[in-house]
């Protein structure tokens, strides 16, 4: 059996020369059969590169948010934009917050740890001097926000507890905002004005980036609930920020909070809750019909332009079994068995193929590297395992073409192709 | 006690259908090639010469009749034995188009040994030597593209030789060289038919048989004549 191997390796090798003089003769003739494998891949690896950056810039995202807070609110992330279902619901108290942290101190096996509340709202404007931010982020919370959230000061202090149940007017600024406030000065000290009120900066946070690329945490004005009411009133949107003490058992934690928030509601037994337990995981499915969409038009477009590739192939592997009729004649004179021809043309055609993935992935890699230097927000994450997955794809299109010309070859009757003008 | 030949026919026929017409080819060819044969096969074009060394080459099947090769029915053999009886038995020297264009001398010599499992280094020290041995020692690298008739020929003879067949099959080796040419392959054939090469020719030039040892000539797929010198 080891004269049949090597004698297959040694085909192999001169069949793998022949196919690359072939294509080297046939410079233009190869590249344009090999187009719709390069499309393939581009488009095979751009989808799978969007996706991957997606996935990044969410892991991102999801660690400014925290893995141990979850949030007690009035609609569900998971449900977005759903509004009516919730429109019945009644107002969140920021009051809950110390019921809940009342509750959880009396338990020592607790899976919470801390609830902190949050009254928000995104039309904020802030001014200072003839300066005006619009559209701010203004929340209202007390000393303990900062366990719950991510972020560190640049300048200054978070207020502390004393200050925040004073309901002082102080305020702790994201980066966005003193950067657009004071971009000569220290913020810290300074007092902006929000309606018709005075807020004194006594912290910066430094920058943190967007969260999923949307919403910014440095476009916050963060301040005393007290403070927030006294400008905004006590009817806007009310969150519970509840630390939980351990990451990998969130379920317990929500089925643990969810107790002591109908406990607070007063819901009786078997009534329908009327708040939202929310955690970041619910942002992963949000992004799934995204994801998808993106995998079904790139499996698509791929689809489409590897079968016209592998048409392509097939025929133009078609003809150069027909121009080169009298070669196989040749080659089967010597000693050439119909496996030897047959392996000739797949390798043949599984090289163009590959050759259009290696540029395919070449030029993937180039844009995907000019959008990162373009967009650098824009998410995008090439991966080792779209260079393993496009060379596979383009190696089963070579074969997929290539074998019905290949088989056709080998097929050739010696002394009719001998005879071949 | 003379040996058994190497090639024996016996009522062997090839006919092709075309149409609603049968053409003869072959009709009921007997003939023995032994070892060591010098033989011309010659008759007017159409006659079946090729077909016939068609057939001895294990290049194509006879329609009816028997063909053995050292002893083995032809007819029983299936399309790996033929490929290797091609390849160990047989070597071809063929008119026009006998080397690859994009390969060089050695490396259209040596196609043979790949398709043997020979490994490269020894393939290409048998490939130099075959080449010496026909003159060609200083062309080893040079493309079809780069050599004269008479020299592609010469490589042809080389390759043909280099797996130490049984039989050498020439179809018209000199049918596109001038007639000195001609005259230096036919040299070839005959110091190769002198250390004891079975080689059977096709030739319509009577100058050019007159090399050979016996001279078989058919006509309308029969054997017209067949006289040894
Ligand atoms: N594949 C084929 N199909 C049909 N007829 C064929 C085929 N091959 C050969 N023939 C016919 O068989 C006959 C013998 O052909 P062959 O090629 O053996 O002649 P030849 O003696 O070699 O002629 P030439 O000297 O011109 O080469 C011819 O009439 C030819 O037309
Ligand atoms: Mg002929």
């Amino acid at each position: 059996m080891k004269v049949p191997f090597r004698q297959f390796r040694y085909e192999s090798v001169e069949s793998l020369k022949m196919a690359l003089f072939q294509i080297k003769a046939n410079k233009t003739r190869s590249f344009l059969t090999a187009l719709g494998v390069i499309i393939g891949i581009v488009s095979i690896t751009m989808m799978g590169t969007a996706i991957n950056g997606i996935d990044l810039g969410f892991e991102k995202s999801l660690s400014m948010l925290g893995y141990d807070v979850i949030y007690v609110q009035k609609t569900s992330w998971s449900t977005m934009g759903q509004w009516w279902r919730y429109r019945n619901r009644p107002d969140l108290k920021t009051l809950y917050a110390e019921q809940i942290n009342r509750i959880i101190t009396d338990n020592p096996r607790s899976e919470l740890l801390l609830a902190v509340p949050q009254i928000s709202t995104y039309q904020a404007s802030a001014r200072y001097h003839d300066r005006i931010l619009e559209q701010v982020f203004a929340l209202g919370t007390n000393g303990d926000y900062p366990a719950t959230a991510s972020g560190t000061l640049a300048t200054g202090r978070f207020f502390t507890p004393g200050e925040s149940a004073g309901d002082e007017m102080v305020g702790v600024i994201g980066d966005d905002v003193a950067s657009g406030l004071f971009p000569n000065e220290p913020a810290v000290g300074k007092s902006i004005q929000i309606r018709n009120h005075r807020i004194r900066i006594i912290g910066t946070y430094r920058k943190q980036g967007k969260f999923l690329g949307l919403f910014s945490f440095d476009n916050q004005i963060i301040m005393p609930v007290g403070a927030f009411q006294k400008i905004y009133g006590k009817e806007m949107f009310i969150t519970i920020r509840v630390k939980i003490r351990y990451q990998q058992r969130v379920e317990e934690a929500k089925e643990e909070l969810l107790g002591i928030m109908r406990k607070i509601r007063r819901l009786p037994p078997g009534k329908e809750v009327d708040f939202s337990i929310n955690e970041q995981k619910a942002f992963k499915s949000q992004l799934d019909p995204i994801k998808n969409g993106i995998a079904i038009a790139g499996i698509f477009i791929t689809g489409m332009s590897l079968f016209v590739g592998a048409i392509g192939i097939m025929n133009i592997t078609f003809v150069s079994v027909k121009e080169r009729t009298r070669e196989i004649g040749l080659r089967k004179a010597l000693g050439a068995r119909r496996q030897t021809i047959l392996l000739q043309f797949l390798i043949e055609s599984v090289m163009i193929c590959l050759i259009g993935g290696f540029v395919g992935l070449l030029t993937s890699i180039i844009i995907t590297f000019a959008i990162e230097k373009v967009i650098p927000d824009f998410p995008v994450r090439f991966s080792p395992d779209l260079v393993f997955a496009s060379l596979g794809v383009s190696v089963i299109t070579g074969i997929i073409s290539g074998l019905a010309p290949a088989i056709s070859a080998s097929r050739l009757e010696p002394a009719d192709s001998l005879r071949y003008e | 006690m003379q040996e058994p030949p190497v090639i024996i026919m016996k009522e062997l026929c090839k006919f092709y259908e075309m149409g609603d017409q049968v053409v003869r080819a072959l009709d009921s060819i007997n003939l023995d090639f032994r070892k060591n044969d010098y033989a011309a096969i010659m008759g007017p074009s159409g006659s079946g010469k090729s077909t016939l060394m068609n057939i001895i080459g294990c290049l194509d099947t006879p329609t009816s009749g028997i063909y053995e090769l050292n002893g083995q029915n032809v007819a029983e053999m299936n399309d790996d034995e033929l490929a290797l009886a091609r390849n160990r038995e047989i070597g071809f020297v063929f008119q026009t188009f006998n080397l690859l264009p994009r390969l060089n001398c050695l490396r259209n010599v040596e196609l043979p040994l790949i398709y043997a499992g020979v490994p490269p280094e020894e393939r290409n020290e048998r490939a130099a030597e075959a080449l010496r041995k026909v003159g060609l020692g200083d062309r080893m690298t040079h493309k079809p593209s780069e050599l004269s008739g008479g020299q592609i020929q010469r490589v042809a003879i080389a390759r043909a030789l280099i797996n130490k067949p049984s039989i050498i099959l020439a179809d018209e080796p000199t049918g596109n060289l001038d007639t000195a040419t001609s005259h230096d392959i036919m040299n070839i054939f005959g110091t190769l038919s002198e250390v004891g090469n079975t080689i059977i020719l096709i030739t319509h030039e009577e100058d050019i048989a007159r090399y050979t040892k016996r001279i078989i000539r058919l006509r309308d797929g029969k054997i017209e004549s067949d006289s040894r010198k």
